[in-house]
């Protein structure tokens, strides 16, 4: 029978844990916490906690009390024989003989520490095993069920503090790549404005010169070739600035209720032939259940016909490209793929197709997509992409619903990045 | 077409140089300013049917010129130039009384359609 006093020792250890997590310490500082507490009420020799790094799949030590150093730099341990027996992921396992337990790696030195008996409190998130606290005591003896139940509530505590941190250093590190990303880009963009107009001013006499020329030489001769060919690619220069202010101003959109199918059909239309003399097979799923939100429906036309001829481009003959649109809910937005079964996109190049005069097309200015994420950006959409060499790209744009009453019907079908 | 007298204010001599052979060629009369103090100064002492004005000149900004030549001299008409090719440039422009605008870079052809039209437009 387990005395009242224990169970306050149990309380007390649990409350200083829970004022460790309260006073946001780091969570190594926590772990701290557990371990010298679950020393001293178990009078235990030491303890530690090992979290699996999901890189090297070794545990990894985080927090120890009452071990010499000589064994703890023993290096980490391999997850194989921790994961041996994955039935036990909540409950403790006693290990009374050390020598022979498959899950102690360095019995030896154990046992020149002074170290008889050990128990391994697996530390589970979902099922899944993401570390281990494993407690040293001096010489065998029998735990109660209350002192068994005590050590996995404690286990159950450390498991939820760091799934908590992770959780909170995932969303940490998107938002920095995301931050990064965006700054990236309206650098650039206030960089290309400026380039932009300095260049405008010489392609202003380089034009004027040379159509003023072209009529005064010989009508088919060289010099008028060589003379329509300076005006064409000046002109071609102009189209190119033109598409760079229109990525660089941060014109905000003419916004009115349209509906993202209509734009998406007409946006087709425009594209139409061009797809019929490559063959290029269109599988239009449109959501029946489509919300109208507000939207500049030209801008977000020239943003569906931009990736609607990478996509061709990215076929061959007889080549497919499905698009599909839908209502997620839950989440109050609309989401809008583009996937083609085309050549696909690399990794390496994949991350930057959204920068300004990143083209991989001999023809290419490089500007369709930078345009394409400024307007959604301006729209406060999303658009991501992933891709498979050989197997195809998707393009994923996500707009958020703007309407003041949420909308509640079923959630239409849509997978995100799985198939193309 | 009769001839048309018209002053460039534009910052590059080379878009001076080019606007003044095109439009000489076709009977016209050009005089330039590289600023937009000499501009203004250009204006007050000559007799121009148009002016060819860069929204972008060095010592002040063309949408002040633009309002200065409309509340003080309302005969010439103002033709602007923008480097920009922004459609809200233009039109704010044009809203304080710019006749058009050209979008640079053009062509001999559009700078001598856009001077006939608009010295036609505020000559009827």
């Amino acid at each position: 029978m387990t005395a009242l006093s224990d169970f306050e020792g149990y309380f007390q250890v649990i409350r200083d844990i829970q004022r460790a997590v309260h006073r946001r310490t780091s969570v190594k500082d926590v772990l701290e916490v557990v371990v010298t507490k679950a020393t001293a009420i178990l009078s235990a020799k030491g303890a530690l906690i090992r979290i699996l790094n999901r890189e090297t799949h070794q545990f990894e030590v985080r927090a120890a009390c009452g071990i010499g150093e000589r064994y703890l730099h023993k290096g980490p341990v391999s997850t194989e024989k921790l994961l041996a027996d994955p039935l036990n992921y909540h409950s403790v396992i006693l290990i009374n003989d050390i020598w022979n337990a498959p899950r102690v790696e360095y019995p030896q030195q154990a046992w020149d520490e002074g170290v008889r008996m050990m128990l391994d409190v697996p530390l589970a998130i979902d099922q899944q095993l993401v570390g281990l606290i494993r407690i040293y005591l001096t010489k065998e003896r029998k735990f109660s069920p209350n002192e068994l139940d005590f050590i996995e509530t404690l286990a159950e505590q450390c498991a939820g503090i760091i799934e908590r941190v992770r959780f909170l250093e995932n969303q940490q590190a998107r938002f920095t790549h995301m931050a990064a990303h965006v700054d990236k880009l309206s650098s650039l963009g206030r960089m290309a404005a400026g380039v932009a107009h300095e260049i405008n001013n010489p392609l202003t006499g380089i034009l004027l010169f040379s159509s003023n020329m072209a009529k005064k030489v010989p009508a088919g001769s060289q010099i008028q070739k060589g003379l329509n060919t300076i005006m064409q690619e000046t002109q071609r220069c102009k189209t190119i600035i033109q598409g760079l202010l229109d990525f660089a101003r941060d014109v905000k959109p003419q916004k009115k209720k349209a509906d993202i199918n209509t734009i998406m059909r007409s946006a087709i239309a425009v594209v139409q032939n061009e797809f019929r003399l490559k063959q290029t097979h269109i599988d239009l799923r449109l959501s029946a259940s489509m919300v109208p939100i507000l939207l500049d429906k030209n801008q977000i036309q020239q943003v569906f016909i931009n990736i609607l001829l990478n996509a061709l481009q990215a076929v061959g003959r007889n080549g497919r490209i499905t698009i599909q649109t839908a209502v997620v809910p839950r989440q109050q937005q609309i989401s809008v793929v583009i996937a083609d079964n085309g050549c696909g996109i690399a990794g390496h190049v994949l991350e930057n197709i959204f920068e300004p005069f990143f083209s991989t097309k001999a023809a290419g200015t490089g500007l369709g997509l930078a345009v394409s994420y400024g307007i959604l950006k301006n729209h406060q959409a999303d658009i991501r992409a992933c891709s498979e060499p050989g197997r195809g790209t998707r393009f994923i744009l996500q707009f958020p619903i703007t309407t003041e009453r949420p909308i509640h019907r079923e959630a239409d079908e849509i997978h995100c990045c799985a198939g193309y | 077409m009769k001839s048309i007298a018209v002053l460039v204010i534009d910052d590059e001599s080379v878009i001076c140089d080019a606007c003044e052979l095109v439009l000489r060629e076709k009977g016209h009369s050009v005089d330039r300013c590289l600023t937009g103090s000499d501009g203004l100064k250009a204006i007050q002492s000559g007799n121009y049917d148009v002016i060819l004005l860069d929204m972008k000149l060095p010592d002040i900004d063309g949408m002040e010129i633009l309002q200065i030549i409309e509340n003080n001299h309302p005969h010439p008409c103002v033709l602007v130039m923008t480097g920009y090719s922004i459609m809200s440039n233009a039109v704010q422009a044009m809203k304080l009384g710019a006749v058009d605008y050209l979008a640079k870079p053009f062509t001999d052809d559009e700078l001598i359609e856009a001077v006939e039209k608009a010295y036609l437009k505020t000559d009827q």
